[in-house]
């Protein structure tokens, strides 16, 4: 590189390089999160630990930057990194049984962070009374199993109750116990937000 | 665990663009003509597809597995009927096609992902998406595949740590709190010092990706897409 070339370096500013960061990181937790299964009385699906890993991105890093830890998720998992399920990836696994869920997890984020945070400026969730991160984590879950359900009627043709049988129900056990996971976590005080 | 593997197939010569537009052009053809013929010739491409990059469908089923239980359930749920005659195979027709269709996708995507190193389909997402936004998602992509490897084994270590110390007696509200707090304060140490790392080595806007250049080989599969959407809207 000549001397005259170093002047054109755009240096990326410091604060996006932080949020890139988390962002990327979160995306990665996802990936780490999607192969972590506990077994749960009473259910015959075990659990992931992948959509309270959503929850938390939503609620700690707000609309923005947690919709864009699960927009990175979806692409780096589309392109080959091992980051889905059963350390699946591909652009086929997006357009398979999980794929309504999976393109549901940016706009749960967003949500999320939305009901959380109230607008794009960031406040400390552990702030935030329990109705509102309830609110907030209730009406993602909502939006998550809706498309995660018509996903599975249009990409695999399950009857309605067939996909809502086996897309949604057997899952509801599972999701409210990561539902008040997340928020034991945020109200704990244990973290913040880097 | 299916992953980039190096090799000289055909489909690592090819460009990534190309890979990713055959990709999307197969899924749009299959969508529109999940038909018995539609999906025989489905079968013949992505038999094409896998040849082309030198793998073996049964190896690559075995790593589907799970993938494949969950593809399967459609039909077995549509044949279920609530009253007499409690079955009816036929009903299991098109979801078995639609499960087909799913099936034939994925191995077309496990091509790309063999053959395919993560600095090209960097390059890829910055050609396909200008701008900062591009490169923002190409660094942002990039990231994910190095530190993925970190992640996972924090979360695991963890879930080691928590099991040894009579972790499987707790409740599993209480291990899943431990695990999820741990890892999150691991991700927000490195933040730190991932940062000042990238910053000690002036991250830019203008990084050097690898040159994209379609080549002979590509145009074969830039026909092959082109007829695919051709076909789909016809």
């Amino acid at each position: 590189m000549t001397a005259s070339d170093s002047s054109q370096v755009d240096l990326v500013g410091a604060e996006l390089t932080r949020n890139i960061v988390r962002a990327a990181l979160f995306a990665a937790l996802l990936g780490a999160f999607s192969q972590v299964s506990f077994s749960i009385p009473f259910s015959p699906a075990p659990i992931t630990l992948q959509l309270l890993g959503v929850y938390l991105a939503g609620i700690l890093l707000g609309p923005v930057w947690g919709g864009g830890a699960c927009v990175l998720y979806l692409l780096a998992g589309a392109l080959g990194a091992p980051v889905f399920a059963e350390r699946a990836s591909g652009l086929g696994v997006m357009v398979g049984p999980t794929g309504g869920y999976l393109f549901a997890m940016p706009i749960a984020a967003v949500i999320i962070g939305m009901i959380v945070h109230g607008n794009t400026s960031l406040v400390d969730p552990s702030q935030r009374g329990v109705g509102r991160l309830l609110a907030g984590l209730i009406s993602g879950t909502v939006v998550i199993y809706t498309c995660g359900v018509v996903g599975m009627m249009v990409l695999l043709d399950f009857t309605v109750q067939g996909a809502i049988t086996a897309g949604a129900l057997v899952f509801l056990p599972g999701e409210a116990l990561k539902i008040a996971a997340a928020i034991g976590i945020v109200r704990s005080d244990a973290i913040t937000a880097a | 665990m299916l992953s980039y593997a190096p090799g000289s197939s055909v489909a690592h010569r090819l460009d990534p663009r190309t890979k990713l537009f055959v990709q999307i052009a197969i899924a749009i053809a299959a969508f529109a003509h999940t038909t018995p013929r539609g999906l025989l010739i489905l079968t013949a491409i992505t038999g094409i597809v896998l040849v082309s990059a030198d793998l073996d469908p049964r190896g690559v089923l075995r790593e589907l597995r799970w993938l494949l239980v969950l593809t399967t359930m459609g039909p077995v749920f549509s044949v279920l009927v609530f009253g007499p005659p409690w079955i009816d195979l036929y009903r299991a027709i098109d979801p078995a096609m639609a499960s087909y269709r799913v099936l034939c996708l994925l191995l077309v995507s496990v091509a790309y992902v063999r053959t395919t190193p993560v600095r090209d389909s960097r390059a890829a997402i910055e050609w396909f998406i200008p701008g900062r936004l591009g490169r923002g998602l190409g660094l942002g992509v990039g990231l994910v595949f190095r530190l993925l490897p970190v992640l996972l084994a924090d979360v695991s270590r963890l879930r080691m740590a928590i099991d040894a110390r009579a972790g499987t007696q707790r409740p599993l509200h209480d291990r899943i709190r431990r695990l999820t707090l741990g890892s999150l304060r691991r991700l927000f140490d490195r933040v730190e010092t991932l940062t000042m790392a990238l910053q000690a080595r002036c991250l830019s806007w203008n990084p050097t990706t690898p040159p994209l250049g379609f080549e002979v080989i590509d145009w074969p599969a830039l026909v092959l897409a082109f007829g695919l959407l051709g076909w789909a809207v016809v």
